[in-house]
């Protein structure tokens, strides 16, 4: 278990590293500078934003400078709104984004779980055929298109929830439900199949046969194992829910991160980009990580490996 | 009655040319397998047809997906006109507060010309054939009068024949922009994954294929890259490069292969083991032709069941990718940008969203099913 831990946080930490280079190098292959304007800036006034920016250094000081300020936990200044740090982005934003994520979350397994389970259970049968056409189309559908959708039905047409802005509970309504419908529909599937399979198996019979009740059976039984699959992809879901906000915190005019992270490429704002993408990747890969722990806590046979 | 064992069968050449049949080939078994789900097919031929329209439909339509016409903005496909004083001829009141005069075919003739705009009594007033025609916007909906101050209340509902889909906010044919917007989806669709296909095989390939240390550091490569989150850096390459279609084409393919290298390696993992591949090196086949000849064909199924897969998410990326501002430019149209015009005036003209929006899903509901069915129909083992 210590073996296999060290090995993934190594990993992490060159992954980690990796991201930060690939970003860096990135934003600087931009053809165009942060300071490229309509109207022409004196050369004078260039070379001093170049030095208060530290943009004059080779390019080598300047990746190290910034990893030095990562460990600190300090993103640098925007290079677009003055006086503003990218800390203050994130600061300002992340909590939206965490709020929405984590509600959204929650909702998935509430929603997905029991869908799976019952279509599981009734397959087959006009039930599974339901939840299932409603899961097929909750994968295909792109989630702006259900976000509009929703929006114009909801919102527009029966006015019964806000358009935009989170103020009110009621304005998370919609913005969950739409960023949830993929991984709902997902996650029912995968339940559905998972648990079709454990049913199947051998130590579900031995439970009926002793005489277990049919809904301990399935509870105590069949569901922890059934879930396995669903823990393993809750990482990459995690990653899904918070890449498919940025749009819907566009559509729902929500301050979150997503919505920084939009501006700020249209607007070419580097140093917001890379910092905000750092945030996101570190965020991510340490959610797929604890992910990863747990799960190697749920089944023992992971560990051997 | 006893039969003889060992007596000689009754020999009839007529009847073993009846038992006898062709041994369908692998490609014929699996379009059979193919072709016997309803789905798949429907996925099929909802490709096809979406390709014609997209290749085709431009040469038949005589608009552009740029050619603006300001004065036909916001007009939706299906409209309540009421009719004109002169015989045959319909006023089209435009959310906006424009007069469009129709036909009663729903031919669009032209836009009324503003005279004067009475703000007390709420009441514009148009030219219309030398006289005079009212709108009064104090109420709501608003009602057009005629030259006496009568409302008109005549009218019927008409389907737009100059646009036959409509127009968007500055006026260009909703038709003409759904064509290229699907063509852009289907290039960006078969493009992406014939990218993705080439550079995951042979990646994955000779990972799997020379095996030892070289395969350890590929594939460590490849954990590497599957752990970051692609979306993120799909959207930052898309930043660093130009604002085309090969940008966005560049920016999904070198970030996908991933997937592929995975199946790929597995695919020649197993396969190099196999017996003909032994009879291949003893008779002196060079390794590369053993890659290239034996082991890459053989796992021909899982790449293309990967690769149809892979179809769905590089559509979703670029409509998502335009939607959000940072796909393709204006005024070239996508179906993610035509989206995202669209919902700004969402409220007035909700059918400017929905014809792209519907379009999405189609094209996103096609590949997915003819994905299911040909991975069912190539591994019928795989199907739950």
């Amino acid at each position: 278990m210590r073996r296999y831990l060290t090995k993934r946080l190594g990993m992490m930490l060159v992954t980690l590293l990796l991201i930060t280079l690939l970003t860096f190098i990135l934003m600087h292959v931009v053809p165009g500078g942060p300071f490229t304007n309509d109207k022409q800036i004196p050369e004078s006034v260039l070379s001093a934003l170049r030095k208060k920016y530290k943009l004059d250094e080779p390019l080598a000081v300047q990746y190290l400078r910034y990893l030095g300020g990562l460990a600190r936990f300090d993103f640098g200044p925007s290079l677009k709104y003055t006086g503003k740090s990218v800390n203050d982005f994130i600061q300002s934003g992340f909590p939206f984004s965490a709020r929405l994520g984590a509600l959204t979350l929650v909702f998935v397994l509430l929603a997905s779980i029991p869908m799976g389970v019952v279509s599981a259970l009734r397959s087959g049968r006009w039930q599974d055929a339901l939840l299932m056409g409603a899961a097929t189309l909750g994968v295909t559908i792109p989630s702006f298109v259900i976000a509009t959708g929703l929006l114009y039905i909801f919102a527009f047409r029966l006015g019964w929830l806000p358009t935009f802005g989170v103020a009110k509970w009621q304005g998370y309504v919609l913005p969950v439900a739409a960023l949830g419908g993929y991984s709902i529909s997902f996650l029912a599937r995968l339940t559905r199949s998972s648990l079709l399979e454990v049913m199947g198996q051998d130590y579900i019979r031995t439970a009926r046969a002793k005489g277990l009740r049919e809904t301990r059976v399935i509870i105590r039984h069949a569901l922890p194992n059934a879930l396995i699959p669903v823990v393993t992809v809750l990482g990459p879901t995690v990653a899904n829910l918070l890449t498919g906000s940025f749009v819907i915190e566009k559509i729902f005019a929500i301050p979150g991160m997503g919505a920084h992270f939009v501006n700020s490429i249209t607007q070419r704002d580097y140093t917001t980009i890379m910092g905000t993408t750092v945030f996101y990747a570190t965020f991510l890969i340490s959610m797929v990580f604890i992910v990863d722990l747990f799960y190697c806590l749920l089944d023992p046979r992971i560990r051997l490996e | 009655m006893t039969i003889d064992p060992w007596a000689m069968a009754e020999q009839n050449p007529a009847r073993r040319e009846a038992l006898a049949y062709n041994a369908r080939s692998f490609a014929g078994d699996v379009w059979f397998r193919f072709s016997k789900k309803p789905t798949a097919l429907t996925g099929m031929t909802l490709v096809v047809l979406m390709a014609l329209f997209a290749v085709f439909g431009p040469m038949l339509t005589p608009y552009d997906y740029d050619k603006q016409s300001l004065s036909m903005g916001n007009i939706p496909p299906y409209f309540a006109a009421v009719s004109a004083p002169e015989p045959d001829r319909f006023f089209y009141v435009t959310a906006n507060m424009k007069v469009i005069e129709t036909d009663g075919q729903g031919r669009l003739i032209r836009q009324l010309t503003k005279k004067t705009d009475d703000f007390a009594a709420s009441r514009v007033s148009f030219e219309y054939n030398g006289a005079l025609v009212y709108l009064d916007y104090g109420v709501n909906p608003p009602v057009m009068l005629d030259p006496d101050g009568r409302p008109l209340t005549a009218g019927k509902r008409l389907w737009n024949r100059s646009y036959l889909l409509g127009t968007d906010h500055l006026g260009r044919d909703i038709l003409t922009r759904l064509m290229y917007g699907t063509r852009i989806s289907l290039t960006i669709a078969f493009v992406a994954a014939a990218v993705n296909m080439v550079i995951g095989t042979l990646y994955g390939g000779i990972s799997g294929f020379l095996g030892g240390r070289t395969d350890a550091i590929m594939m460590r490569v490849v954990d590497i890259i599957s752990t970051i989150p692609l979306t993120l850096y799909v959207i930052l390459i898309k930043v660093t490069l130009s604002s085309g279609l090969s940008g966005i084409i560049i920016a999904l393919s070198s970030v996908y292969w991933v997937d592929m290298a995975r199946v790929v390696r597995g695919q020649t993992l197993s396969l190099r083991e196999q017996e003909f591949v032994l009879a291949a090196r003893t008779i002196g086949t060079s390794r590369r032709a053993i890659l290239v000849r034996h082991l890459i064909p053989n796992a021909m199924g899982p790449i293309l069941v990967t690769m149809m897969m892979l179809i769905p998410s590089a559509i979703f990326m670029e409509a998502f990718m335009s939607f959000i501002g940072i796909g393709i430019a204006p005024p070239m149209a996508s179906l993610g940008t035509m989206c995202n015009d669209a919902v700004e005036a969402l409220r007035a003209n909700p059918y400017q969203l929905f014809l792209p929006a519907l379009m999405v899903c189609l094209i996103m509901f096609a590949f997915n099913f003819v994905g299911d069915g040909l991975r069912d129909a190539l591994d019928p083992k795989l199907r739950k």
